[in-house]
């Protein structure tokens, strides 16, 4: 009977014992923790870089473009009022606008405290370095580096600046790196900003804001002028002898050869009104380029009852100018 | 006697084994149906983000946010180049953080799935929704899984200007109800 027993014993745990065995295995086998920790590290690891990736390369491609656009436009906003403030010109547009746009001094010296108007305080090319920084550390926990070598600013178009900065900036994180050199470029338009060469030579007593004329080159007549003149527009002539506007800032009146542009003084904004010179602007305020009396014209005729006199008294204009304006004789007299 | 009880006793030995069998196969199984949960909600979460920074404006067939909408004829978006996220920068760089929601709420309508909740903020501040509701208080704070996205924003305010807004923190935060 007691061997009995001891049979059934073992006999009776069998199954159990079977199937504990195998879903021990089972278990070990299918359980799917290990599997997805390795994957959702993967991915955790993947969508971090993938995010300071986008991150880069938005400052390469965006930040930087914006914020150079910005600054640049104050810095040469800031040095026309700095230059209506001096009444003098610059002596190097380019080292000033490089310590206006990194710094915003001038010659060491804040310039809005010269202007008086807060255009570059927490707006240099520095402090929004440091911004971004700042913020990339906040949201993405990384380490970004900024060294800003050199900003300028140059023309290759009439109407707008095109500001140059280059740049070299690295990102570290826990996951990765990136160390970049980028040279950045971005442009803005001219339009509204007033003329510095018009400010410094009438001791800011005629403010001329750049405004581009819509007259097509083979359209101007007389009456185009005299709203030419009214409305304070600018044109661009294919090889005209006029500056381009950064030319103004250093008074360079030589003619440029991508961007020079004028437009025509009201004699009733300057004095004395009566000047023996064409008023062009370039011409007007230029002590070395006085036009021979040979060639200057009087714009009206008394005989016909042309010109713009009425309105526009002893103004002026050279021959070269006079032809391209398309003003005739109906117009037009010499004044000797 | 003892034929009977043998027999019994491998019917109940049958029986456990047939049990823990069930057991174990229930549970391992379980756990393979939960697995896939915290992916998708991090892809989505990320989804949501990218949508708002990728969109643009001027990319919105919308009648309240898009171009000829209403804000944009009451001349409150002004840049149809600014993407969603740059558009609600700006609106809370100009202090305007009602409509800021009222914008997330209807651009983001049917983006993300009825079963998930979310959340934005902006610089620190929460935008969406501006006032969250004691119900979605209490599904944030219980959830088991809370995701979140970020990114940094930033735009101009005036173009005739250059005045400039930001950079500033963008984030979402995603979980299931």
């Amino acid at each position: 009977m007691g061997a009995v027993k001891t049979g059934m014993k073992k006999r009776g745990i069998f199954f159990t014992f079977i199937a504990i065995t195998l879903m021990a295995v089972f278990i070990l086998v299918f359980t799917p923790q290990a599997d997805i920790s390795l994957k959702k590290d993967t991915q955790a690891v993947a969508s971090r870089i993938s995010s300071i990736d986008s991150y880069v390369s938005d400052l390469e491609n965006n930040y930087f473009e914006t914020i150079l656009r910005a600054v640049s436009y104050k810095a040469v906003l800031s040095l026309i009022f700095y230059m209506n403030s001096t009444g003098s010109f610059l002596p190097n547009l380019d080292s000033a606008f490089y310590e206006v746009a990194m710094n915003g001094t001038i010659s060491n010296v804040p310039i809005d405290a010269i202007t008086g108007k807060p255009l570059m305080e927490g707006n240099t090319l520095s402090n929004w370095s440091n911004k971004i920084t700042k913020t990339a550390q906040d949201t993405l926990n990384v380490n970004t580096t900024i060294t800003l070598i050199n900003a300028s600013i140059f023309q290759t178009n009439p109407w707008s600046i095109d500001s140059i900065l280059t740049v070299n900036f690295a990102v570290k994180s826990s996951v990765a790196s990136w160390e970049k050199n980028s040279t950045i470029i971005s442009s803005f338009d001219i339009g509204g900003l007033p003329d510095p060469y018009y400010l410094v030579n009438t001791n800011g007593n005629y403010i001329s804001y750049i405004k581009k004329s819509t007259v097509e080159f083979n359209q101007w007549n007389i009456t185009k002028v005299r709203e030419h003149i009214r409305n304070g527009t600018y044109v661009h002539w294919q090889d005209s002898k006029a500056p381009s506007f950064l030319m103004r800032f250093t008074n360079t009146i030589d003619a440029s050869a991508c961007c020079g542009i004028e437009s025509l003084a009201d004699p009733n904004k300057i004095i004395p009104s009566d000047v023996i010179d064409s008023y062009a602007d370039y011409i007007l305020e230029d002590p070395l380029n006085d036009v021979p009396c040979s060639e200057l014209f009087n714009i009206t005729n008394p005989a016909t009852g042309g010109g713009v006199w009425d309105e526009f008294r002893y103004f002026k204009l050279d021959f070269n100018n006079t032809v391209r304006y398309n003003i005739t004789s109906q117009d037009a007299i010499g004044t000797c | 006697m003892p034929f009977k009880k043998r027999g019994f006793f491998f019917i109940l030995d049958a029986v456990l084994g047939m049990t823990v069998l069930i057991i174990g196969i229930f549970l391992v199984t379980s756990s393979y149906v939960n697995a896939p949960q915290p992916v998708q909600v991090s892809l989505l979460s990320d989804d949501l983000m990218d949508f708002f920074s990728n969109k643009k404006i001027k990319e919105l067939n919308n009648p309240y946010a898009g171009i000829g909408g209403q804000l944009w004829a009451q001349g409150i978006i002004t840049d149809a180049d600014n993407s969603l996220l740059q558009q609600v920068g700006e609106f809370y760089a100009k202090n305007n953080i009602d409509t800021a929601e009222k914008f997330i709420q209807n651009v983001s309508k049917g983006v993300v799935p009825e079963q998930f909740r979310y959340e934005v903020w902006l610089n620190g501040t929460l935008l969406y929704p501006k006032t969250p509701s004691a119900e979605h208080i209490k599904s944030k704070s219980g959830t088991g899984l809370l995701l979140t996205s970020k990114k940094l924003t930033f735009g101009i305010i005036n173009r005739t200007t250059s005045d400039l807004w930001g950079p500033y923190k963008a984030e979402v935060f995603l979980w299931e109800r």
